[in-house]
């Protein structure tokens, strides 16, 4: 899949894909030494994280290139499967951390 | 039950690779699956004692940030020059041995980056079971993540040096590259993760 591309329009692509990401690291590191709210501070900082982990998965893996049932199987097998084990358990942290602790 | 289109039936009745890719790289990726999910139970983990924790400790206070964020451009930095290995092969080029040895150099200096805050933090009195700053799981879950993942930096170091030194002698194929390169493109990807959610957040 890798030699699909030209070389010169693969250099372009990596190039630009490191540059977004330094950038996208520069702005998460001043929002956390920045004084904003904590909800905005997650909603820069998480959605920073998934676009970085798109860009690396689909330029640097070349998930993008790839065919659709391999890119089905790893977005469902990590980033799906992943998500659901944190929901899943979140509620329950939220829910002990307010309970009276047994005396 | 509805029937299967056509289409999906020739691709996983057998004799076809259905993700049309050959056998090593779908193996390459299930052991990255595999391997992403044992992430994600860390994580998970981390997340669970993190809400659930009255004394979790500032992480601005304990970490030196600026550190921090240069061992994520060197990662980053190793994970360009990777793909440019990956493409340097797919053409056959000279060029591949020098992108892999950056690559490597890369993640030597992630590791020696990663000593020096375990060795700074250990002097201040973190421990498996306890720290100075709050919860003892803190202390825990850093030692525990910041382990595994350098673990496999470490790992992916010596499966770099090796495919420089198949590729050197004409032992492999760019298939190789694109493998290892896969491996350390996924070390990237998860300190991506654990840089946002146990540094940051």
């Amino acid at each position: 899949m890798v030699a699909k591309l030209g070389s010169g329009t693969r250099s372009k692509l990596y190039r630009t894909t490191w540059l977004a990401l330094l950038a996208l690291t520069v702005v998460m590191v001043l929002v956390d030494s920045s004084p904003i709210p904590r909800g905005a501070f997650l909603a820069v900082l998480l959605p920073a994280m998934l676009v970085k982990a798109s860009l690396i998965g689909a330029n640097f893996m070349h998930l993008r290139s790839e065919r659709l049932p391999l890119t089905v199987m790893v977005i469902v097998g990590l980033l799906v499967t992943g998500t659901l084990l944190f929901v899943l358990i979140a509620p329950d942290a939220v829910r002990i951390r307010t309970m009276t602790p047994y005396r | 039950m509805a029937e299967a289109a056509p289409q999906v039936l020739e691709r996983w009745s057998g004799g076809v690779c259905p993700f049309e890719a050959g056998w090593r790289k779908v193996m390459m990726w299930t052991f990255i699956i595999t391997d992403g999910l044992l992430f994600a139970g860390f994580l998970g983990g981390y997340g669970y004692a993190r809400i659930m924790s009255r004394q979790w400790p500032d992480q601005a206070t304990v970490f030196d940030l600026r550190l921090i964020a240069l061992m994520t451009f060197i990662l980053i930095s190793s994970s360009a020059t990777m793909a440019s290995a990956v493409g340097a092969a797919a053409d056959a080029g000279r060029s591949v041995l020098r992108w892999l040895l950056l690559t490597a150099l890369g993640g030597l200096l992630f590791l020696g980056m990663q000593a020096y805050e375990w060795t700074h933090l250990i002097e201040a009195g973190a421990r498996l079971d306890g720290n100075p700053w709050g919860d003892p799981l803190f202390a825990s879950y850093f030692f525990l993540m910041t382990g595994f993942h350098g673990t496999h930096v470490a790992l992916g170091v010596v499966l770099l040096t090796t495919v420089a030194v198949r590729w050197a002698k004409k032992l492999t194929s760019h298939e190789g590259v694109e493998l290892v390169g896969l491996y350390w493109h996924f070390v990237d990807l998860v300190w991506v993760f654990i840089f946002t959610l146990f540094y940051l957040v």
